[in-house]
């Protein structure tokens, strides 16, 4: 398999405590990795490394793009935010979309804020929608919706970039088991149907058990890997979900 | 045990362990709601301070003073109660887990309510007091001010019982507005969310506003009929009033038309913010800009009233002449508290804003979203509402005043360049202030982890 993210020896400290303790980490193209352990373990804080949303205090991350290798760790504040806006997706625990925009101008906005024109973004944000069941729910306001429908909605914003990795932290933590499963289907289904990488930091086991491979930190320290063995395989997208087909990304 | 009696009870509770947390999210917890009453109190008290030397008049003319000053007072009323209602909210969003968590234990809605007012009113009061003494750093040079001929010197200072009286009118309001606020934030055993409601921004607005400017410009046009002076300031009085009024009723209508206008041209991502911004609360948004459309106004009728004084010539009585010289240096005062006014509130709402959305932007930071475009979209949010109602409030005092003045608006250049100044200083006032309000984007991303994962 290819390695689309690499770090090595990653070390990051807060005060009084260290959180990440020279990690050697990669993740493979297409693999879907979970990031397990107890509270304060580290797996969020090796998450934004990864993610180039925190620095670390020492290590490389390196991203292999298709023009070249790219250094998250050296690069600035600007170049950065350029780099997840277009080669990350990020799904949050509590979506953290935006309240006052429709859904499917939550999801167009990722595309927007890439310089792509708004009748272009908003449509391609109703074919991420409708694909994710959310057809007819466009014009909703969020608070119009369920939970899982959020997170739905969280996982389009997340893709519909053409993200080549996608970070997600907790990403069915604040929902019920049957909605959990059902959010998690769509977040796995669709990213491989996409060919991406995704990486999600997660409690629960359910979760971490339907990942190819499980990481377990424990004092910032990877204390188990169980390497790019296949722990679950994802299961074919149905006929009825064509997620690759309904895009071009 | 009532609602009220447990409330009492509970808010020292809560006030105690809030205290590493007041440190911790300062600004947040108690900074703005203190200082927002802090300034309000110090203009109430400075302009009661200096329009008090008009009660101590009784002569015929007496009476003219004493109306314009309620005036005066009347222009302050409503960015008062705006800021009441935002540090209110403020309040009820900064305890959502305690409160929530009481509601968890078994509290009812009506002790939650009782503690927000509680809080609410404890700030009020800490911020009245401070207030109280910038107020006593002011009215040395307050009573510099010259009205009929002669410094207030004296008048300026306040009696303490009636300083008493500002302070707990502060509190009071806070109170009622904290009441009236907590309406749209709804506490539930799972947490605390903002209300969601129909915001009535109907198109009946526009049509009583125009009854209203009708009735105005009617009554405006039958001035010389009116005969006596003092009449003839009333009616003018009671036209501000209808014009402020119509301002008020149709302000939402026309914010939401115009946003709605702007969201379908939206090509880029801060237009579509900022439309959407507007139009999810058209009221909110005219009451952070309303203040700049009431201060247009008066900027336009200054412009007339210094025209009409050019007019007068030799041929006006030296009270007549003082008189207008007294109006000019009142209106200016009340500009100048006006101004501050909206742009305390303008800087108090953004930053209130940014916070309470603190974990969203921050999500917004990690999706890659720059923090210039977050900027972008909240100046706009507030600037282009606030071009637009100061146009439009204006042009009704515009039309208002022009049966009075006739070609002398048209032909006194001084005219056009106090109106202009007026509008200049306001715009930089309040982008100025919203600069200083949005700066808590770059404090809320620099410590991320400390929004991370609160609700947004």
């Amino acid at each position: 398999m290819n390695a689309i993210l690499h770090a090595q020896q990653l070390t990051k400290h807060y005060p009084g405590s260290i959180a990440l303790d020279r990690v050697d980490f990669t993740a493979n193209a297409g693999e879907s990795i979970a990031i397990i352990g107890p509270s304060g373990s580290g797996k969020t804080t090796l998450l934004h490394c990864l993610a180039g949303i925190l620095r670390p205090d020492a290590g490389s991350i390196t991203l292999n793009t298709p023009s070249a290798p790219l250094r998250l760790d050296t690069l600035g504040d600007a170049a950065l935010s350029r780099l997840r806006r277009e080669e990350f997706g990020f799904v949050f625990q509590q979506g953290m979309l935006l309240p006052e925009l429709t859904a499917v101008e939550n999801v167009a906005l990722a595309l927007m804020l890439n310089g792509t024109d708004r009748a272009t973004s908003e449509s391609r944000g109703a074919e991420w929608l409708g694909a994710l069941s959310l057809a007819g729910m466009e014009q909703r306001r969020l608070g119009e919706l369920s939970g899982g429908q959020v997170q739905r909605v969280a996982i389009a914003r997340a893709q519909v970039t053409g993200a080549r990795v996608v970070f997600a932290d907790e990403p069915t933590g604040a929902l019920d088991s049957a909605t959990s499963n059902e959010v998690l289907d769509v977040l796995l289904r669709s990213v491989a149907a996409n060919g991406r990488t995704l990486l999600v930091v997660t409690h629960d086991p359910n979760v971490a058990a339907r990942c190819q491979r499980v990481v377990e930190l424990r004092d910032g320290r990877i204390v188990a890997d169980s390497g790019s063995a296949l722990a679950a395989p994802v299961q074919p997208a149905p006929a009825t979900t064509n997620f690759k087909g309904a895009f071009n990304v | 045990m009532s609602s009220l009696s447990m409330a009492l009870r509970l808010t020292p509770y809560l006030a105690r362990s809030s205290g590493s947390s007041l440190r911790e999210t300062g600004l947040r917890d108690a900074g703005l709601p203190v200082l927002a009453f802090g300034t309000v109190t110090a203009l109430l008290l400075t302009v009661a301070g200096g329009s008090q030397v008009f009660w101590s008049w009784s002569d015929d003319i007496a009476g003219t003073y004493q109306a314009l000053a309620v005036v005066a007072m009347v222009l302050l009323i409503i960015p008062l109660l705006t800021l009441g209602a935002s540090a209110a909210r403020l309040a009820a969003r900064r305890r959502d887990d305690r409160l929530a968590s009481l509601r968890l234990l078994g509290a009812d809605s009506a002790t939650v309510v009782w503690m927000t007012v509680i809080e609410s009113t404890v700030l009020a009061a800490v911020g009245a007091l401070a207030g109280a003494g910038l107020y006593a750093c002011a009215a040395p040079f307050l009573g510099l001010i010259q009205f009929r001929g002669q410094a207030i010197a004296g008048h300026a200072w306040l009696s303490v019982p009636s300083i008493l009286g500002c302070i707990l009118a502060v509190c009071v309001l806070a109170a009622a507005s904290a009441a009236l606020g907590l309406r749209k934030v709804v506490v539930t055993p799972l947490g605390v969310r903002t209300r969601q409601t129909a915001d009535g921004a109907h198109w009946v607005r526009g049509l009583i506003a125009a009854v209203v400017v009708v009735i105005g410009v009617v009554a405006m046009g039958m001035l010389s009929s009116f005969g006596a002076f003092i009449v003839i300031i009333a009616v003018m009085g009671g036209c501000f009033g209808l014009a402020l009024l119509a301002l008020n009723l149709m302000g939402p209508w026309i914010l939401r038309l115009r946003a709605s206008s702007q969201l379908k041209r939206a090509k880029r991502p801060e237009q579509l913010l900022a439309a959407r911004t507007v139009l999810e609360s058209p009221k909110e948004s005219w009451r952070q800009v309303g203040g700049v459309a009431m201060t247009s106004f008066v900027g336009v009728f200054v412009g007339v009233g210094m025209s009409v004084a050019d007019t007068m010539g030799p041929g006006a009585t030296d009270e007549t002449a003082l008189l207008v010289r007294d109006i000019n240096t009142g209106v200016m005062i009340t500009l100048l508290g006006s101004f501050l006014m909206v742009a305390c509130s303008a800087g108090v709402n953004q930053a209130a804003a940014v916070l309470d959305r603190a974990s969203t932007l921050v999500a917004l930071d990690r999706v890659g979203m720059p923090r210039k475009l977050m900027v972008a979209a909240r100046v706009k949010a507030v600037m282009s509402p606030l071009v637009l109602v100061a146009g439009i409030s204006a042009a009704a005092a515009a039309v208002l005043v022009l049966p009075l003045t006739g070609t002398v608006l048209l032909t006194q250049p001084v005219v056009f360049l106090t109106i202009g100044g007026v509008f200049a200083a306001g715009f930089l006032l309040v982008r100025l202030a919203i600069a200083a309000g949005t700066a808590q984007i770059g404090q809320v991303l620099a410590r991320p982890e400390r929004y991370a994962s609160m609700d947004s």
